[in-house]
């Protein structure tokens, strides 16, 4: 009774804005036996386009749904945002042209109802919704689409989706922007200098901003500190599902639906459902844990493996549902260094391998990769730092990736006797006696291994690792860094044999987000980042089936161009795979179409249309 | 009080020596040192007393729980069971003996004896968990002893580090004054304003990377040394600059004794009480310092164990939960160390400060 | 007096300048920059990394960046901005300060109201049982680790559902009424301040007792027993209100240390303080918050020493400041 009484309350404490709020929280109290039901009107007209959601089963308006969150947004402005946390809560306050939908991983239509592509493939055509308003109750057009553009594309604020709304001409070898623009107030038109795979998913990366709040201040100067910490909640103005109700920093986020929103259910009613969504801050896994165990979170985002069974247990007591996602988009692996040291190195002459000359005489031997592989007991990762909650994964295309995931990519696995086999085919043997192989010349083949010290997992793997490669004779010394002195020995100086890392999920997850790791002169070329032309052979046709990903629009060439790609990259094992985590997320029974996907925003993708389930409130 | 009074010649006793029969005659104090001293003898024979060695995994038996050794003196071969990832069961009717100066992993006794015979053990397939295993498979009772190595000595080499600065650095300012005396003061008052635990935060990340964990230790003794020093140093110069005026000290220098011979010979000994006990309750703080580091992700790191990261790595609920012996053998260790030291500081300051003492009263 | 304070307070000057050049220095030893995070991102290229470098003023030597900084100090009261954030850097650090000084002086109250009367207690019946189990039990509290006595009350918490699992306030919070507000803060705040409160107990305590022992050997308490006036009374008219003298400026020092001493408990309750949101910045090299962080700190604690001072002169009247 005590929470019905807080809800009452909730509903019937005055608005800020009395225009939007007032009217959009009319109270129905219908009694019944003492417990009082409230009910929301929607007073707003819909827009002639609505957008009709998809989802399991239409809801009931009301009810809050309060999740766990490990981070505590920065601002919200989701132009400049360039973290999670920011993010995901500037992805549910701010809508894009189109977004992928995680459960399916299709192309899915927002502010655009509909998109055509010209029969070059080089333009792409957004009819924009009509009707659509943000959250003060303006028009939503073409040209805050525009402005949105504008601001993204500003080289002075260095935003970080800027680099994704340009692709190289082939011509001059040079980034060309995409070229944009507003025929009229409902079409919106970008063009590229080429076809282009990724264009729909770059394009999606721009939330749409409210031009006639924001553009006085871009054009002043002040638009990378708007809408920070101290903006007052209802003085932002949002074109997506949500606006903000209240912000407390490192407490928590409280949302509210947007009243103006055009998203609606099969039924025709104007989504989100629910009255309020919060983000409770609890960096500590163990205090969100509590907290959902007590009662005071209603789901949770992110759950260690270890607290799995523990969830599975408690389910029927705590009336909350272990949902389980699938396979982890994220990945790990491990990787030698093969770097040439670059120009102006401290202890290196340019060009001269980064490890120096006898380590990179064994780690640029294929075999001598192959074999690591080999050396690795995956089950025994499986069942130690995932305790049993992983698969095998040999791409960045995991198998919980419905759309791109291809079990002809595979790897070598855990096979210790095939592993010495290789070593001694590359003439190393053990002359001391010490355990250890030594080459041909007589030195211990023996490296350093870093992983971040900020991932308990990750340490654990190392452990487990460095021991697997001691038992085919190779030395391993594992030395977890902090993670900005990894990045930065990863990126700026080279300095460093081996690590263990992990890569999170580009969105949309498809290959054509990879350039940068797989593409030679790529950042995220592990092994051997921003080569000018391609090393070896097989990076340069990495490259010309990254191209083909990439610049070719049939999905079957695209997917045979990425199971190429994957078995060039695992038949010379510059990437060595390790397991990836099962995701399971514990949400309270009562809330309907709960559908947890494993990307990032796992149970929020879809909280518009989230709801509680009648009598179970 | 010791009493010699009652003998027909007085014998003056030297301070130290009086000091000594009353921390004698202080039971608490007797027992804190006796634990002290087993706990340092079990940090450098770690390799001798633990069954296994630091890293020594076993695949089969991750998460293993305590295995009790029955009253005959046999463990209970175990195996996974399909009841659950990591849970186990006895083998019926397999058991193994526990069996003493067992051979194993080889290993230098206090860096430099070779040997390969362990304290006791039991042969494979049993394995003798007598605190558990963690995530790996290791052993926890032997990882407990190998982690005593970084935490117990932390401690020991950190003092020696702030405290010969602390010495030094306020002896020369209190006993020189003028320009050194500012100098040193000002700096010290500047390690002062800066809160201890940025200190040590900002410190610990301005080390380079490319450490070993036996490097990682020794920034760790540093960066907590470095934080230690000033506000010793502070309490020393105010000893030195009112010893400074002692009529002995004036005598040694009207003798003509060199300053620097003055200050060792003659004031740095008087601080000496106050320093001993100042230093055997510091101890604690370098202990809880390598846990608080470890906490935050900045200690020894693995594979090599200290009791912070052991403690660190089992710090949730669901280890407490699931595998409780992860958290409370370091955590028990850690507890009895400190607290041995507080106790045993405690009757140290009793001893050589009888007007504190609890019933010396006068 | 008061040259006395401005005496102290121009003293502070260099200190602080001392502090945020120490501070710069060791932010600029450490590897890499805040620019490092977004290393990670696959979707930021070098030429954006060298554009936010610029914005930054990370492009610049270390010693030009601390000079406009100090400029921008001096001359315009400028503190910088938060990289993270976009904001200036005390709009960012002015919300966890207000939470973490009521859990640290929350954290006092428990220190202070458990030391005095255990203090006096000890001292009254030094040498017996109660004076060691005392002891022992204030060591006790000292050696557990706060980083497993946090986690142990979490669970208690839990388990007994008397008290909420971290964090500041409910939900509602902001929905209630003054005195319910008021309780809710005040519900929340009981765990962590214990876990704060609890460690420096065995030394405020055995401070207290020393000092009440040092009151209890002076003449006028024998005269005042010899009076016949009953043992509690000489304890708490006579005794009492004489052995707090030193303990005053002690009390001083704590203020100084209130912003480092609850890094821990607010970690482990999810305390929305200046602690995590430091650490933080550390870890990312958000260089001028760090910057911040620090001098307010050093700040307070600076101010913690004169207030010492200060309470000492007006409890004891033969101290002078001229």
């Amino acid at each position: 009774m005590v929470r019905g009484a807080r809800e009452v309350l909730m509903r019937v404490r005055p608005k800020f804005d009395s225009r939007i709020c007032a009217a959009a929280l009319l109270l129905v109290l219908a009694g019944c036996g003492g417990a009082k039901v409230a009910r929301r009107v929607d007073v707003h007209p819909l827009p002639p386009d609505t957008l009709t959601m998809r989802m399991h089963e239409p809801g009931e308006y009301g009810g809050r749904f309060v999740v766990g969150a490990t981070a505590s947004p920065k601002h919200f402005n989701p132009i400049m945002a360039s973290e999670r946390p920011t993010n995901d809560v500037c992805n549910l306050l701010y809508t894009s042209l189109t977004d992928v939908d995680y459960g399916t991983l299709e192309d899915t239509p927002l502010f655009a109802k509909s998109w055509e592509w010209s029969a070059d493939a080089c333009t792409l055509t957004f009819h924009l919704r009509r009707g659509a308003c943000f959250s003060d109750g303006h028009p939503m057009s073409s040209t805050d689409v525009q402005f949105s553009f504008d601001v993204a594309m500003d080289d002075s604020l260095g935003t970080s989706m800027s680099e994704g709304l340009s692709i190289t001409d082939p011509r001059t070898g040079e980034r060309a922007r995409f070229a944009y623009s507003a025929p009229d107030s409902y079409t919106f038109r970008v063009v590229t200098v080429r076809p282009y795979a990724m264009l729909l998913s770059a394009t999606s990366t721009v939330r749409i901003l409210p031009r006639h709040v924001l553009e006085r201040v871009w054009r002043a100067g002040g638009f990378a500190s708007a809408y920070g910490v101290d903006t007052p909640p209802e003085s932002l103005v949002t074109s997506g599902p949500w606006v903000l109700r209240e912000f407390r920093a490192d407490e928590k986020v409280v949302l509210g639906p947007n009243p103006w929103w055009f998203g609606v259910d099969a039924r025709g009613r104007r989504l989100p459902y629910l009255d309020e969504l919060v983000f409770v801050l609890a960096k500590d896994q163990d205090v969100a844990a509590l907290k959902f165990q007590a009662g005071e979170l209603d789901g949770l985002d992110n759950v260690r493996p270890e607290d799995y069974a523990a969830y599975a247990a408690g389910q029927a007591k705590g009336r909350y549902t272990l949902y389980d996602g699938g396979p982890s988009f994220n990945t790990s692996f491990l990787w030698f260094n093969l770097n040439p040291a670059p120009e102006g190195s401290a202890n290196h002459r340019a060009g001269e391998p980064m490890v120096g000359a006898v380590k990179y005489a064994w780690f640029s031997q294929r075999d001598f990769r192959r074999a690591v592989s080999k050396a690795i007991d995956r089950e025994a990762l499986i069942r130690g730092p995932f305790r049993g909650e992983g698969v095998k994964n040999w791409s960045t295309m995991s198998p919980g990736n419905k759309r791109w995931y291809d079990p002809a990519i595979t790897g070598l696995d855990f096979d210790p006797e095939g592993a010495k086999a290789l070593l001694a085919g590359l003439g190393w043997k053990d002359t001391n006696g010490d355990g250890f192989l030594e080459d041909r010349d007589g030195r211990t083949i023996a490296f350093t291994m870093h992983t971040n010290s900020d991932n308990t997992m990750r340490k654990e793997m190392l452990t487990l690792v460095r021991d697997d490669l001691a038992k085919v004779g190779l030395r391993v010394d594992a030395a977890p860094l902090e993670f900005n002195t990894l990045t930065s020995h990863m990126r700026g100086d080279l300095d460093y044999d081996a690590i263990l890392l992990g890569q999170g999920s580009a969105v949309p997850a498809e290959p054509g987000m990879g350039q940068n790791t797989w593409r030679s002169s790529g950042l995220l070329h592990y092994w051997h980042i921003r080569q000018e032309k391609p090393a070896t052979p097989e990076e340069a046709r990495v490259d010309a089936l990254m191209d083909r990903i990439v610049y070719t629009t049939d999905e079957a060439a695209r997917k045979a161009a990425w199971r190429e790609l994957m078995g060039i990259v695992n038949d010379q094992c510059w990437i060595v795979w390790l397991p990836t985590q099962i995701i399971r997320l514990p949400v309270r029974s009562r809330f309907g179409n709960v559908q947890p996907s494993p990307m990032p925003h796992r149970i929020l993708w879809n909280v518009d249309r989230i709801f509680v389930k009648p009598g179970r409130g | 009080m010791t009493d010699a009074r009652g003998g027909p010649a007085p014998v003056p006793q030297s301070p130290a020596r009086r000091a000594w029969s009353a921390l004698r005659a202080n039971r608490v104090g007797t027992v804190a040192a006796t634990v002290l001293v087993v706990l340092y003898a079990c940090a450098a024979l770690a390799p001798f007393l633990a069954p296994y060695g630091e890293g020594e995994m076993d695949r089969v038996r991750f998460f293993h729980p305590p295995t009790p050794v029955r009253w005959d003196g046999r463990v209970d071969v175990t195996r996974p069971t399909a009841a659950g990832v990591n849970r186990y069961e006895a083998v019926p009717g397999a058991s193994a003996p526990v069996r003493w100066f067992v051979r194993g992993a080889p290993y230098r006794l206090l860096g430099v004896i070779p040997a390969d015979r362990h304290l006791f053990g039991v042969d494979a397939p049993a394995r003798l968990y007598l605190f558990g295993a963690d995530s790996m498979g290791r052993d926890v009772f032997s990882r407990l002893l190998y982690g005593a190595q970084v935490s117990l000595t932390v401690g020991l080499v950190g003092i020696l580090i702030s405290f010969t600065l602390g010495l030094v650095l306020g002896g020369v300012a209190g006993y020189l004054g003028g320009w050194v005396d500012t100098l040193v003061m000002r700096g010290a008052e500047l390690f002062l304003s800066v809160p201890a635990l940025y200190l040590v935060v900002a410190l610990r990340a301005a080390f380079p990377a490319h450490l070993s964990s036996r490097q990682v230790y020794v920034a760790i003794v540093v960066v907590l040394a470095f934080v230690g020093w000033a506000s010793l140093a502070r309490v020393v110069r105010g000893m030195v600059l009112s010893l400074r005026r002692a009529e002995y000290v004036l005598a040694a220098e009207a003798l003509g004794m060199s300053r620097a011979r003055v200050l060792v010979r003659h004031i740095l000994p008087n601080t000496a009480s106050f320093v001993i006990v100042a230093a055997t309750v510091a101890v604690p703080g370098y202990i809880l310092g390598e846990v608080f580091l470890s906490f935050l992700g900045m200690g020894v790191q693995e594979p090599a164990a200290s009791w912070g990261n052991m403690l660190g790595a089992a710090r949730s609920v669901s280890v407490l939960r699931d595998h409780p012996w992860l958290l409370f053998a370091p955590g028990a260790a850690i507890f009895v160390t400190v607290m041995t030291f507080h106790v045993f500081g405690d009757a140290l300051r009793d001893a050589l400060d009888p007007r504190q003492g609890p019933g010396g009263r006068a | 007096m008061r040259t006395f304070v401005l005496r102290r307070l121009l003293e502070a000057v260099p200190v602080l300048f001392g502090v945020s050049a120490l501070t710069f220095l060791l932010l600029q030893l450490a590897p890499g920059n805040f620019l490092d995070a977004f290393l990670e991102n696959p979707s930021v290229s070098q030429a954006q990394l060298a554009q936010m470098s610029r914005n930054f003023g990370l492009d610049r030597p270390w010693y030009v960046q601390y000079a406009l900084y100090v400029k921008n100090v001096v001359l315009h009261l400028d503190f910088g901005q938060s990289f993270s954030y976009h904001q200036p850097v005390f709009t960012v650090l002015r919300r966890g300060m207000g939470n973490t000084l009521l859990l640290a002086l929350a954290g006092a109250c428990v220190t202070w109201g458990l030391a005095l009367p255990f203090g006096l207690l000890a001292a009254a019946r030094r040498g017996t049982w109660v004076d060691r189990t005392l002891s022992l039990g204030s060591f006790a509290l000292l050696s557990l680790p706060e980083v497993l006595s946090g986690l142990l009350l979490l669970l208690f918490a839990w388990r007994t559902g008397w008290f909420p699992i971290g964090g500041m306030h409910d939900l509602d919070h902001d929905r209630m009424a003054f005195v319910p507000r008021v309780l809710d803060t005040l519900h929340h705040l009981v765990l962590p301040a214990l876990v704060v409160g609890l460690v420096p107990l065995a030394s405020r305590m055995r401070q207290m007792r020393a000092s009440v022992l040092d009151v209890l050997r002076l003449d006028w308490v024998t005269t005042a027993r010899a009076k016949g006036l009953p043992e509690r009374d000489v304890l708490v008219r006579h005794v009492l209100p004489n052995a707090l003298n030193p303990l005053i400026t002690l009390f001083g020092f704590t203020l100084g240390s209130l912003l480092s001493g609850s890094f821990v408990a607010e970690t482990v309750f999810a305390w929305p303080g200046l602690g995590s949101l430091t650490l933080e910045a550390i870890q990312r090299q958000d260089q001028y918050l760090v910057m911040g962080a620090v001098l307010m700190a050093s700040a307070l604690l600076v101010a913690g020493n004169l207030v010492a001072d200060l309470l000492l002169a007006l409890a004891d009247p033969r101290v002078r400041h001229d």
